[in-house]
């Protein structure tokens, strides 16, 4: 690939995508399978799982939950409403790896798993700053991505201020590791439609 | 709940209706049905009532009419993503009332796209005899371009007096090539399409086609 060729320079841009998309859906499975074993042990002995689910700890970041809502949106803010949540999950995925460590339980499979996690959440960041990077070096869009350095670590705890429990912070991550998964995919096929959109 | 029974008429409330199913098949709209109860032998009527996770508010069903009977239909106005509706349907008549057990679903979790449109077969060869080519659209309602929906493509093919399938994944790719099918025999395609995490589509009503009459290579080869 001769360099500063522009074609070129796209390509890679698809690719880059593809890879945190793939990235963001390998997540998302993880925390299906983790959520269902959940259940599984959890779910003949009711009480351990509230039905009636508190706030997840990102519910104050605001995230389109349609598409045409997705569409309105400028590329610099889903981009920053994709970092925002991948933010948020950094300290309590960690935690909750740790907590489910420690719970007799677990079997070692499942607590691995959390750790998996906890380690894409922070590679798929990463990997989302090189496309932002990348998307500004082309100006494709403008260097007014905010949140991609500030350590706004939201403590993972209800509204009335108490820890969300393991199974509502799977619960959560379920539902927000989706809504990355969509929200990137949405936003490849504004910035590179020929590329498989 | 009432269960109230007059003897002299042999009337009752109604018996409870069920939610049957939710089914969106876009991701931007969705569609519950239910079935209904022993009607107490009157006329009994129902509602659709659900709330949103987070709201105590309780909406009623806001279109009994575009999914046909016994369903509620959902527009994109009333469709939203990543968040869980609770829904109960209530069957109503003279006599009393019946609740449904509720009904929890996140729209992203039921969507289950139309069939894929437009198949179609065609022989074509290559230098080791004829092959399948399959064509297919995607569902029309759902928005690919978009990266609202992504969707992988399955297609089956048999001999059409044959009783057993042969299932091939094609991906996101909309076309597959089917080889080494047997000479001068007839076979039967179907194709079908699934979301990220969803259901299966139905699969698309079969098309025939006859593969040609011809020599497999290596044995006209060793006639030679």
């Amino acid at each position: 690939c001769p360099h500063g060729h522009t074609g070129c320079h796209i390509l890679s841009l698809a690719d880059l995508f593809d890879r945190v998309i793939q990235h963001s859906a390998r997540m998302h499975g993880l925390s299906s399978d983790l959520h269902s074993e959940f259940e599984q042990y959890f779910l003949p002995s009711k009480n351990h799982i509230s039905r009636v689910y508190r706030k997840c700890h990102t519910s104050n970041i605001l995230t389109p939950n349609g598409k045409e809502n997705a569409q309105k949106l400028a590329r610099e803010e889903l981009t920053e409403v994709i970092m925002k949540l991948l933010m948020a999950w950094r300290d309590p995925l960690s935690q909750l790896h740790q907590s489910m460590a420690h719970q007799q339980d677990f079997n070692s499979f499942s607590s691995n798993k959390a750790l998996e996690m906890s380690d894409m959440v922070h590679e798929l960041r990463k990997g989302v700053e090189k496309v932002t990077e990348k998307m500004q070096l082309l100006g494709m869009i403008s260097n007014s991505v905010s949140g991609l350095s500030s350590p706004e670590a939201l403590l993972p705890a209800s509204e009335s201020g108490e820890a969300l429990s393991d199974y509502e912070l799977l619960y959560c991550f379920r539902r927000d590791s989706d809504k990355v998964q969509n929200y990137l995919k949405i936003l490849k096929c504004r910035i590179v439609p020929e590329h498989g959109c | 709940l009432f269960i109230l029974l007059s003897p002299a008429t042999g009337f009752s409330a109604p018996g409870r209706p069920r939610v049957i199913n939710c089914r969106s098949p876009e991701k931007e709209t969705f569609t519950c049905w239910w079935e209904p109860g022993d009607d107490g032998g009157l006329p009994t009527t129902y509602a659709l009532y659900y709330r949103l996770e987070g709201s105590e508010t309780i909406y009623e069903c806001p279109d009994y009419k575009t999914a046909g009977e016994n369903s509620c239909f959902f527009s994109k106005n009333d469709t939203s993503l990543w968040v869980d509706y609770n829904i109960s349907v209530v069957a109503s008549n003279d006599m009393g009332k019946s609740v449904s057990e509720p009904v929890e679903v996140d729209v992203v979790y039921i969507v289950q796209p139309n069939t894929p449109e437009s198949v179609m077969v065609s022989v074509l060869e290559d230098n080791h005899g004829p092959y399948l080519r399959v064509d297919w659209e995607k569902p029309q309602s759902a928005d690919t371009r978009s990266g609202w929906i992504t969707l992988v493509y399955q297609l089956r093919v048999k001999q059409a007096k044959d009783e057993t399938w042969e299932e091939y994944d094609a991906g996101m790719q909309k076309y597959y090539n089917v080889f080494s099918l047997h000479s001068g025999k007839e076979y039967m395609v179907q194709v079908r399409c699934k979301p990220d995490h969803g259901f299966w589509s139905e699969w698309t009503t079969p098309v025939y086609i006859q593969m040609p009459d011809y020599m497999p290579k290596e044995r006209s080869m060793w006639i030679m």
